[in-house]
């Protein structure tokens, strides 16, 4: 109990006379939150407000000066072809990590639902990657794969009788097979651990009820535990699809991007216009579009969650 | 010490809900007051409102001659005991019961004995090292309470303080309230939504609805003369029984008849106040205490009026027994001493006490007095 | 709702028996080792002479474990300069972003501050691409001087996870008994003190939750390092930089460094499963 806490308050009890305690109140409450507001204002929308004259100007490092350049930085990412190709691997690749992570997540939530010995043990292994760095994820998944040290060749080898020479990080289409594994790996925990909780939170009698009706085991899954866990998996959904549309760490450690442009997403490809080839105008112009497209997902996504919430 | 005084008070909250409706309440010094009511009646706002923990739209609120409306919580020299007893549950029990005095930098040994003396009156001298979890219902309580009295306040409150309580230990800590009031003397204002605890605790009882205060008065005052038929039916347990009515003039006398072709002669006594209502609709009020079993031989009051009822559903209690029947096609509760009627279907003869009954406009709700 | 990802017993029971069926085994089974073998392999990979590499078939277990390449990935490569350099501004940006949180996230609990407005727009910050933030911020720093500094990555990463901590603690407070804080206001506390002697002390167990999330979410991150810091401030996931030129020689290198950065995060994270699903999902679903 710090004593010190109290301070400004003298014997016994003040009297003094405030313009107005509700007035007091609402000080008070404005302060608590100012100091957050002002971290958010100067490290995410201030700098985003500059950004707005630097969509206009030349902002580039190897040429000097800032000049006014109207929407030429809008044309050059439009009208660049490995821009509009990076938003297909974006999406592609989005789509392709959230459902197999969602299916793979409900199967093991699914088979985790009972109690048994060790149960809690498996739980823990099993939550153990969302604590690691993706560019770790990406390492060791390099690491797995790569030619000619990984053992996962040797492995298939063995397995097939023949012989393996695939080139996991450089060559089409193994090297998306191994990006889908890395963020698989990753993330299909997220899903697990939500959809868990749904499944666990299901009253027990419930189960019991539909038993007694003589309901069959898939009539019970599609007609008792889905509706059940529709929020759980709308919520869980719509985290990763937000998540993994920023997808870089395991690009950059794995393929590079590579080969060529081939592995390249959104915020990739603006990573290498704006910090490789410091054309920090035009990448800025493709951050805006992206932020936008982002935006438009978030109000959607986000403003139906916190409505359901409230409810 | 202190009286209480609010002038048309109102609290409006932002969801748009007008909790507090414009209350004039003048509570004086060392005084017993409870708020009662039904749930969403207004009367813990008004409650909080008192306590500073919201603030008043429009309306003053004295305490002890002072307007406070400005007044943080702090400075109204008020002590407050929650419905969920709100011990700090980081702290131990002398800690918690210390910690208004620490607030206001008393010295620590002044703290120490205040603290002692007040366990000292709840009985909780022993407990002063344990933590709130460590306690039962009734101990948290009185921590709770020894918490408010420590502090030596102007004015307690006490927002539904029992109602987290098992029913024994609620008439236990009841009369410990009662008692702590007449030993301290303190201004209380007490809200319960409990008419029982209204009944037995306060020197006079506020009934709220709707953000409104509907009447207010001793706790018989309320009881025995209610202003309106919501008051008549909120106090007494079981709930008075209200029949639809009709009162006529025959052979020269006042008389309710009901539509079924059953009357009853209204009390000679009181009769004359009804005189503008012969021919009108009423609505009766009759309590279940005040219809019974004639007494033998013994003369019969000249208000009790004989009826003879099929009894339809028996519910002995053990010390009494209630029993119901159809009177105009309303369910109608009497309570009869045990083995007065065993089985359902029988035909009884009952006595309605006519000088105890109300009567009551049906269009306003309020008492017909008289 | 109610939930949990710990060890307890799941609320469905039925009268069969608690053998799992085979299929169920079989899955579990695969996909446990699906889990387990990157780690294995970045564990075993760590302690393996370099001659082992290329052995075919792979070395599974080296004979002669050696810990030459943790030597070498710390201090040959930074990997200690990165370490303390992550613990630094982990540790900062953790103890900076829970207070601030825990303040704004009381206020909207507590006085709904700016109205459903005011937490949407917190909450929208959690899922800006950090792209987007990262090309401004990366100019104004440079512009101020925070560019490669610690000062400037403990402020990145508070923002980066503000919305985090406000919204679990948003949601401590929420389920918070109120009259608590009533109780200390009417014994005598101002605002100010309620909140410090009252509220701040019952939610100890909540901000030690949000606090390890916060550390985790530092730690691990990537993005925001590799941009902001290059030879001052860098952090321990940046360090992997430097094994993406040499094909193939720092295997032990980057694996060593790999299994000193994951164990922490991992040890904190098994703490505080208690509490995931509440961190993963901002609060809005209580574990």
């Amino acid at each position: 109990m710090g004593d010190a806490a109290f301070a400004d308050n003298p014997t016994p009890v003040s009297r003094r006379r405030l313009p107005s305690a509700a007035r007091s109140d609402r000080r008070f409450k404005w302060l608590l939150v100012t100091p957050a507001i002002l971290v958010i204002l100067a490290i995410s929308i201030y700098p985003l407000v500059f950004s707005i004259w630097v969509l206009f100007v030349n902002y580039d490092f190897q040429i000097p000066g800032h000049a006014y350049v109207g929407l030429k930085n809008f044309r050059q990412v439009i009208f660049d072809p490995v821009a509009r190709y990076s938003l297909l691997v974006t999406v592609c690749l989005t789509a392709t990590n959230v459902l197999i992570e969602f299916l793979l997540g409900l199967a093991i939530a699914l088979a985790m639902t009972k109690t048994f010995r060790g149960r809690g043990i498996i739980i823990s292994i099993i939550i153990v990657p969302l604590f690691i760095s993706p560019v770790i994820v990406g390492q060791a998944w390099a690491l797995l794969l790569q030619r000619p040290f990984g053992p996962t060749n040797y492995l298939l080898g063995q397995l097939l009788g023949q012989e393996v020479t695939i080139s996991w990080l450089t060559q089409w289409p193994w090297n998306f097979v191994a990006l889908v594994l890395a963020d698989v790996w990753q993330w299909t925990p997220f899903m697990f651990v939500i959809l868990l909780a749904g499944l666990t939170a299901i009253p027990p009698h419930v189960y019991e009820a539909a038993e007694l009706d003589g309901v069959g085991t898939w009539q019970t899954f599609w007609h008792i535990t889905m509706p059940y866990l529709a929020p759980m998996i709308a919520l869980a959904v719509t985290f990763r699809l937000l998540d993994s549309i920023r997808l870089f760490d395991t690009i950059f450690i794995m393929t590079g991007g590579g080969p060529g442009t081939q592995t390249y997403t959104v915020s990739y490809y603006l990573y290498t216009i704006g910090f490789t080839q410091f054309h920090l105008s035009r990448a800025t112009a493709g951050a805006w579009i992206f932020l936008i497209l982002t935006l438009i997902v978030v109000v959607f996504l986000v403003r139906r969650l916190l409505k359901q919430e409230e409810s | 010490m202190a009286d209480v005084k609010i002038t048309g008070l109102h609290k409006r909250y932002s969801g748009g809900v007008h909790a507090v409706r414009g209350v004039d309440l003048a509570i004086p010094d060392g005084q017993f007051t409870v708020l009662v009511g039904p749930s969403g009646c207004g009367k813990s706002t008004l409650l909080r409102t008192i306590a500073g923990l919201e603030e008043a739209d429009e309306g003053t609120i004295e305490i002890g001659g002072e307007v406070v409306n400005d007044y943080r919580p702090r400075d109204r020299d008020v002590a407050m005991v929650f419905q969920d007893y709100a011990l700090y549950p980081h702290m131990v029990v002398a800690k918690n019961i210390g910690f208004g005095l620490r607030a206001r930098k008393l010295p620590p040994e002044q703290i120490k004995a205040r603290v002692a003396e007040a366990a000292e009156m709840l009985g909780i001298t022993g407990l002063l090292d344990r933590y709130p979890r460590q306690l039962s219902g009734g101990q948290r309580q009185r921590v709770a309470i020894g918490r408010a009295i420590v502090r030596d306040p102007k004015l307690f409150l006490f927002d539904e303080p029992l109602s987290n309580l098992d029913a024994q230990l609620r008439d236990e800590m009841r009369t410990e309230i009662k008692r702590l009031h007449q030993e301290i003397g303190t201004t209380m204002i007490y809200v319960t939504h409990d008419q029982i605890e209204a009944m037995t605790l306060a020197d006079r009882i506020v009934l709220m609805r709707d953000g409104v205060i509907e009447q207010q008065g001793a706790p018989l005052e309320l009881f025995e003369r209610p202003a309106t038929r919501f008051v008549a039916g909120f106090l007494g347990s079981p709930q008075m029984n209200f029949v639809e009515s009709r009162i006529e003039r025959a052979d020269g006398r006042l008389a309710l008849v009901f539509d079924e072709g059953r009357s009853l002669p209204l009390d000679p006594a009181r009769a004359s106040a009804f005189e503008p209502w012969a021919g009108r609709p009423v609505t009766l009020g009759v309590r279940p205490e005040h219809i019974s079993r004639p007494a033998d031989g013994t003369a019969r009051k000249p208000s009790d009026q004989p009826i003879d009822v099929l009894i339809d559903l028996v519910q002995p209690t053990g010390t009494r027994t209630y029993a119901e029947f159809k009177l105009n096609g309303t369910e109608v509760t009497v309570e009869l001493p045990s083995h007065t009627v065993e089985k359902p279907g029988t035909t009884i003869e009952l006595v309605v006490d006519m000088s105890r009954v109300i009567l009551i406009d049906p269009e306003t709700r309020d008492v017909i007095p008289g | 709702m109610t939930a949990t990802v710990s060890a307890g017993p799941a609320p469905r029971r039925r009268r069969r028996g608690r053998r799992l069926p085979i299929g169920r085994i079989l899955l579990l089974g695969i996909y446990l080792m699906f889990i387990l073998a990157p780690l294995y392999w970045v564990l075993i990979t760590s302690i393996k002479p370099s001659d082992d590499y290329l052995a075919v078939p792979p070395v599974w277990f080296p004979d002669a474990p050696t810990i030459v390449h943790y030597t070498a990935a710390l201090f040959a490569y930074r990997g200690l300069q990165g370490l303390i350099n992550s613990l630094i501004i982990s540790i900062s940006a953790t103890a900076l972003s829970c207070l601030i949180g825990t303040l704004m996230a009381y206020s909207l609990a507590r006085f709904r501050t700016g109205g459903m407005h005011l937490s949407f727009w917190v909450l929208s910050q959690r899922f800006l691409p950090p792209i987007a933030i990262i090309l401004p911020l990366f100019l104004n720093y440079r512009l101020v001087g925070l560019q490669d500094t610690h000062v400037g990555m403990i402020l990145a990463y508070t923002m980066f996870t503000l919305p985090v901590t406000v919204w679990m603690m948003y949601a401590y407070f929420r389920q918070m008994p109120r009259s608590l804080e009533d109780a200390a206001l009417v014994d005598g506390c101002t605002r100010w003190q309620a909140l410090w002697t009252v509220a701040i002390p019952l939610a100890v167990p909540g901000i030690v939750a949000a606090a390890i999330f916060t550390f985790i979410a530092c730690w691990t991150e990537f993005f925001f390092a590799l941009v902001l810091t290059s030879r001052d401030a860098f952090t321990l996931p940046t360090v992997f930089r430097a094994f993406l030129s040499f094909q193939g020689a720092q295997y032990g290198e980057a694996s060593a460094l790999a299994i000193v950065s994951l164990g922490p995060s991992i040890i904190l994270g098994v703490l505080v499963q208690k509490h995931l699903v509440r961190g993963l999902t901002l609060g809005a679903i209580r574990g």
